[in-house]
């Protein structure tokens, strides 16, 4: 059994917080595709319908915040987790 | 570097009463705000000036996003939503004002304003439905689906004050770290983004998102 210093078991929890922030904003590219795909798709209707462009506008929007919430819960869990 | 509100000085001297510095910066746009409102307002006419009319345009830009989500009733929700967008509108430019930091890194700040968007929009629930057909609103389809339902109404402002939050201390850490590697004229092209454009497109995302809480709890 070997005993660690209290020195060494903060560097371990600092090294171990800081490579938990860098997986945790990996979640990043998921909020990245899905809102790429709504914007392509919008684009599309846009061309189909250029009349409804505010209804499609603010209604990609919408979808957009929604995909995008999981994206910002990684960076949130990922600032507590290198400034905490 | 620590990114978080700073104390300032404490209430009275009690520990439990600090005033931080997002606090201060908070109250000081609200100042903004209502001078700026009351110097607006101060002589209308038929035949509109040039703020006016910049004020007009602004009010009608949220009466063409409310009218949609909330027919009819786009008029009684403006002054809700209104002050939402300019409070977190100028408290996300007001981080541009060197010394100054933005009201809405402050996860208190957000949470705060999440969570009367949460108590107004169950409000407006129980009002168009009666409080038994709004409860019973979360054991459709089936009631097996009652706790996720719970559970996602939960995560209504926890969601909506993360996104604020998240998108506004991410911009500043990124700046800190800019400015870190190359300080001086490289760095301010960034703060048109990061301030100008994510701010007031945060800020409109959060009327926007309030707007369609509001929405499903009427509908539903």
């Amino acid at each position: 059994m070997i005993q660690f210093t209290p020195e060494v078991v903060e560097a371990i929890i600092t090294t171990a917080s800081l490579i938990g922030a860098g997986v945790a904003v990996i979640a990043g590219m998921g909020p990245g595709i899905g809102m790429g795909l709504a914007a392509g798709k919008a684009t599309t209707a846009v061309r189909r319908q250029p009349e409804a462009r505010g209804a499609i506008i603010t209604t990609m929007l919408l979808g957009q915040i929604i995909s995008g919430s999981t994206g910002i819960y990684s960076l949130v869990i990922a600032i507590f987790l290198i400034f905490s | 570097m620590n990114p978080g509100p700073q104390v300032v000085l404490y209430l009275f001297d009690n520990p439990n009463l600090p005033i931080t510095d997002t606090l201060i910066v908070a109250w000081l746009s609200v100042l903004i705000i209502i001078i700026s409102a009351k110097l607006a307002t101060r002589k209308l006419t038929i035949k509109p000036g040039k703020v006016q009319n910049a004020v007009e345009m602004l009010i009608t830009s949220f009466i063409d996003q409310l009218e949609p989500m909330l027919p009819g009733e786009g008029w009684r929700f403006l002054p809700f939503i209104g002050t939402l967008f300019i409070f977190v509108g100028v408290g996300n430019l007001i981080g541009l004002v060197p010394g100054l930091t933005s009201p809405t890194g402050d996860l208190n700040t957000t949470l705060g304003l999440a969570l009367v968007v949460f108590l107004v929009s169950n409000y407006e629930g129980v009002k168009a439905h009666g409080l038994w057909g709004y409860l019973k609103g979360f054991g459709q389809p089936v009631i097996f689906l009652l706790p996720i339902n719970i559970i996602g109404e939960l995560a209504k402002p926890i969601s909506h004050s993360f996104r604020l939050f998240g998108n506004v201390v991410g911009g500043g850490i990124i700046m800190a770290l800019v400015y870190q590697v190359v300080p001086g004229l490289i760095p301010v092209p960034l703060h048109a983004w990061f301030g100008l454009f994510v701010g007031l497109i945060q800020a409109l995302i959060f009327g926007m998102v309030a707007i369609a809480y509001i929405s499903v709890a009427r509908s539903d």
